[in-house]
């Protein structure tokens, strides 16, 4: 098992240094610089800046310079706010993105979970199909349809739920409530169907008919032998779930502006502040890449096939 | 030795039970139509298609036509024109009563406005044809129509969805056939590459790339290149699958030993075979590549004007949902209809093709 | 019933209703069981006889199929008019099955232990502890090594006879009167399928089980059964006792299936001999014979309608209209 734990780590280096240089690169290799868009500054004083900010240098020595930075966990300064470092900037938001994340995750699967296993009980009943379409209906709506009509109808008309904010505003946690559903729906709808799916098929199987063959009360054997086995394939989709609700909490970030990584992100694009897009691309593929180690790990702990070899 | 007879023209065995030819696309054709939802689906998407691509022979107005006499009008079947009046009447009603609740006089210019363009536009309402128009789904800020706008940004959508998806899926197989039939290091290779590309943080390089262009460049070919280098991952996986299982059949032994060189037994014989898996995926794909574009067409990052995308429309009207939640609405429904039904023809013809995969999702 | 029979099954009929049309799996099957006796079913595939088994365990899946009529008699009750609750009381305690492929019959993700632990504690209101003793001790006994460790493993961690084993140890655990066999060999490799044969037939006398043992394979059936029935589309066309059968088949089909197993004390020069055709397709099957058009002795009658069931003796009947009428 720790040899399986070690093997996982290992692969997860090169990946990263991948997304690292691939940014790097691409980024600098964008026409327009940072300081492309303020007033007109005069050559002498933008010949210093560069000189400060080593981009006057071959971009070969650029990347070897900005990745010795950060194995020294320092991001570099920012290009657009100077007076804040780039560490700064994302250390604020880092954990606002997470909680939304966590927070959106863990309802998508709670409440998927649920839906699919009434959905898979009750198979081919008003349940099966009024859940089944509300899922449908949650794959197909864009996030960016959802949190405007969201907020138009709770925030906007109804007047129940704060537009904007954080919870360290005065709205304290309904803050939360609107964005995370918004982020949640889509993946909601997909564990959903996939649990339901999961669940039928282990009810068709031939352990399933051993355990009724026994004389097992049903209630029994769905929760003994059907849920364990059927809820696996669900922890294997945790990896791109999450990774689809980072990718989601930009735009939902904008929408609520809520004031996260996503946010910096999308600005720090069209104001081509370098190293923030850098931090950023680097945060956001640490907590993907370690979403999806642990995941792995998880469901190498939970399938008995995997972990008694 | 067991007889078959004909009967009523159908074959018919011994026992008089009817002998059907079986084929696989007559087989799924049926299982399809049984499926009310994707039925439904179906019907829809049909519909959409052919207002859609055939707006140029319908009665539609222009989409970029602006008329300032005629800016953010809700939707109604009434004429224009007294929906503008409408309008005018109501700002003209409730300035009266702000100014009578909280005696700010400097309100009373804009009151002395609204009269005037009540009084032009009531001396024009019969004179200019351009009052009689009829805005089914309202005008958005700049006085144009948000029905035209709305066909016009599916046209858009759906043309790259389509595009995209038919781009997506041709690497998708040629990577994942020659990979899967040939093994080796080229698989390998080209595995590797899939996993990293999985494992990145797609959507923000994406963004990244949209966001590094030039302004005013015409991003729509790049664009395509950023979301059709990331959806030909899933069907390059499905095709390899599929090669590797088909590719030590008999059928490709027979054919090998009759001197059928790779690329014949790849196109002539693999790929027919794996012709079922390959329309499941694109389906699901085509309305998975719609929502990224205009994902990033909200985020100001996709088609650039004067192209507009659902997802362009949509961005516009969360700007004004407040006071004039149609410009949201109308794009977002109809947007989101079609993805619907889209996902149900999908599943539908998941089922119809392989019903033996209930369980993925 | 007279004393010894312990199972007696009467006209049993499952029926599937599918978008084809309705499916009758089984249509009209009767036999006896006494006790201690072991009784073979045969067929081929989609001749109805796992369906059979099912159904008087009430396992078959209620959508699409359901049990259409017959009785089946039990220790003094009829198992298809019993309430949910007292059907669960008989399976895996009265009547156990086991069926054909070790490797899916177990689940996976749940130890050994957990598995057979469940029956015995469900059924005989033993403790943890006294139910994981009885369960290593069965395992001990259908030839599983090193019990005691290799009960807390998974079943993964067995081989595919191993895990029949088990199969079987789980089954007779609670000692039932009944053992329903459904092809415990068919997926296993043909020296291992002896053994376990074997082991089936030494455990069933040393616990008095009476056994069902439902197999495609007559050189199964002569090893091991006392008693026999053929089954073809969803009906028994012959029945009686082994010997009997095997030294006088009087169903055409069963004559057929005896001439089709190659014979080590007859060279012969000439084919294997199969039966010509294929077994026919069960939805909306007319009323008729349905081995007609393989039947090389098949008259009009035959045609026309199904054969009255001819009783030759007390244990010995036909389906056949070569037989019936007082033939």
């Amino acid at each position: 098992m720790s040899r399986f734990i070690v093997r996982r780590f290992l692969s997860v280096i090169p990946t990263f240094l991948i997304i690292v240089t691939l940014s790097f690169f691409l980024i600098r290799l964008a026409p327009g610089g940072p300081f492309a868009r303020e007033k007109k500054i005069p050559p002498e004083i933008l010949a210093n800046i560069m000189h400060k900010y080593h981009m006057d240098e071959p971009l070969i020595n650029q990347y070897f310079r900005y990745v010795g930075d950060v194995l020294h966990f320092d991001l570099g300064p920012s290009f657009r706010y100077k007076d804040h470092t780039v560490n700064e900037l994302l250390g604020a938001a880092f954990p606002v993105s997470i909680t939304l994340g966590v927070v959106s995750l863990g309802l998508a699967v709670f409440f998927g979970t649920l839906v699919g296993i009434i959905s898979a009980l009750r198979q081919n009943k008003w349940q099966d199909y009024a859940a089944m379409s509300v899922a449908v209906l949650g794959i197909s709506i864009p996030l960016f349809v959802v949190g405007p009509i969201l907020m138009l109808v709770f925030a906007l008309k109804l007047k129940w739920l704060p537009t904007s904010g954080w919870i360290n505003s005065r709205a304290g946690w309904t803050t939360i409530i609107m964005p995370s559903m918004t982020l949640m729906l889509p993946y909601f709808a997909y564990i959903a169907r996939m649990s339901r799916g999961s669940i039928i098929e282990v009810l068709r199987s031939d352990y399933v008919r051993t355990a009724r063959a026994k004389g097992l009360k049903e209630t029994v054997v769905i929760r003994k032998h059907v849920l364990k086995g059927a809820m696996l394939p669900i922890v294997t989709y945790l990896g791109p779930a999450f990774s689809g609700i980072i990718t989601g909490s930009v735009v939902v970030e904008q929408i609520f502006v809520v004031p996260g990584i996503g946010k910096i992100f999308v600005q720090s694009a069209l104001n081509r502040d370098y190293t923030v897009i850098m931090g950023d691309v680097i945060v956001y593929s640490i907590i993907l890449i370690t979403a999806n180690f642990v995941v792995d790990i998880l469901y190498g702990l939970l399938d008995p096939r995997i972990s008694y070899k | 030795m067991p007889t078959l007879a004909k009967k009523n023209d159908k074959v018919v065995n011994e026992f008089n039970q009817y002998v059907k030819p079986v084929s696989l696309w007559a087989d799924a054709w049926k299982r399809l139509r049984r499926n009310r939802m994707a039925v439904i689906g179906m019907w829809i998407v049909g519909i959409y298609m052919v207002v859609i691509f055939g707006a140029a022979l319908l009665p539609f107005k222009s989409y970029t036509e602006q008329q300032m006499l005629h800016v953010n009008l809700p939707p109604s079947f009434k004429p224009a024109g007294l929906v503008a009046m409408g309008q005018l009447e109501k700002r003209k009603s409730d300035l009266t009563t702000a100014i009578e609740k909280s005696g700010r006089v400097d309100l009373k210019t804009d009151l002395v406005r609204i009269e005037a363009e009540i009084i032009q536009l009531k001396g024009d309402i019969d004179a200019n044809p351009v009052h009689k128009r009829v805005y089914i789904f309202g005008t958005d800020y700049l006085g144009r129509d948000m029905l035209a706008r709305t066909i016009y940004g599916g046209q858009i959508s759906i043309l790259i969805g389509l595009i995209g998806t038919l781009t997506a899926a041709v690497i998708g197989i040629v990577l994942g056939a020659l990979g899967g039939y040939l093994g080796g290091w080229l698989d390998n290779l080209i595995g590797r590459f899939v996993d990293i590309m999985y494992s990145l943080p797609y959507m923000l390089v994406v963004i990244i790339i949209m966001s590094m262009l030039p302004t005013g460049s015409n991003s729509i070919f790049v664009l395509f290149i950023a979301i059709a280098m990331i959806s030909w991952l899933t069907i390059s996986r499905v095709v390899r699958g599929q090669i590797i299982s088909l590719k030590n059949s008999e059928f490709v032994e027979a054919a090998r030993s009759m001197g059928a060189g790779t690329g014949r037994i790849i196109f002539r014989h693999l790929l027919p075979n794996s012709l079922s898996i390959i329309i499941i995926y694109a389906t699901l794909q085509f309305p998975s590549f719609i929502m990224s574009e205009s994902f990033l067409s909200f985020l100001g990052l996709g088609v650039s004007a004067p192209l507009a995308s659902w997802g362009t429309l949509v961005s516009e009207g969360v700007q004004g949902m407040q006071l004039y939640p149609w410009r949201l609405l109308v794009p977002a429904i109809t947007m989101t209809v079609f993805l619907f039904a889209m996902n149900f023809l999908g599943d539908g013809l998941r089922d119809a093709l392989d019903p033996q995969s209930k369980n993925r999702s | 019933m007279t004393d010894d029979v312990i199972l007696q099954v009467k006209d049993l009929k499952a029926y599937f209703k599918l978008d084809e049309g309705l499916l009758k799996a089984v249509d009209g099957v009767s036999f006896d069981l006494r006790k201690g006796e072991t009784l073979g079913i045969v067929g081929e595939s989609g001749s109805g006889k796992s369906v059979t088994n099912l159904a008087i365990m009430r396992l078959i899946p209620s959508p699409p199929g359901r049990i259409a009529g017959g009785e089946v008699e039990f220790m003094g009750k009829d198992i298809l008019k019993m309430s949910e609750e007292e059907v669960r009381k008989i399976r895996g305690n009265k009547i156990s099955m086991i069926f054909q492929d070790p490797m899916t019959c177990l689940n996976p993700f749940l130890r050994i232990s957990t598995q057979m632990v469940e029956t015995i504690v469900l059924h005989q209101g033993l403790d943890k502890k006294a139910a994981k003793d009885k369960a290593i001790e069965m395992l001990k006994l259908a030839g599983i090594p090193a019990p005691e460790k290799r009960i807390d493993q998974y079943p993964h961690q067995f081989s595919g006879g191993m895990r029949q084993r088990v199969m079987i140890a789980m089954a007779l655990s609670c000692e039932p009167e009944i053992l329903i066999a459904d092809e415990p060999t068919t997926a296993l490799d043909v020296t291992i399928q002896a053994q376990i044969l074997e082991l089936i037939n030494d455990l069933s006398a040393r616990l008095g089980t009476a056994v069902i043992l439902i197999t495609h394979s007559l050189g199964v059936v002569a090893g091991m059964c006392d008693a026999i029935c053929v089954m073809y589309a969803g009906r028994i066309v012959e029945r009686g006792n082994a010997d009997e059968i095997f030294a006088d088949p009087k169903h055409p089909y069963t004559q057929g299936l005896i001439k089709s197993v190659p014979r080590l004390d007859k060279i012969s020069t000439q084919r294997l001999y199969s039966i010509p055709g294929q077994p026919p397709n069960v939805i909306n099957l007319p009323d008729c014979c349905p081995f007609f058009p393989r039947c090389e002795r098949a008259m009009d009658v035959c045609k026309t309608k199904y054969p009255k069931v001819a009783e030759l003796s007390a244990k010995r009947s036909v389906a056949c209209w070569l037989y019936g009428e007082g033939k």
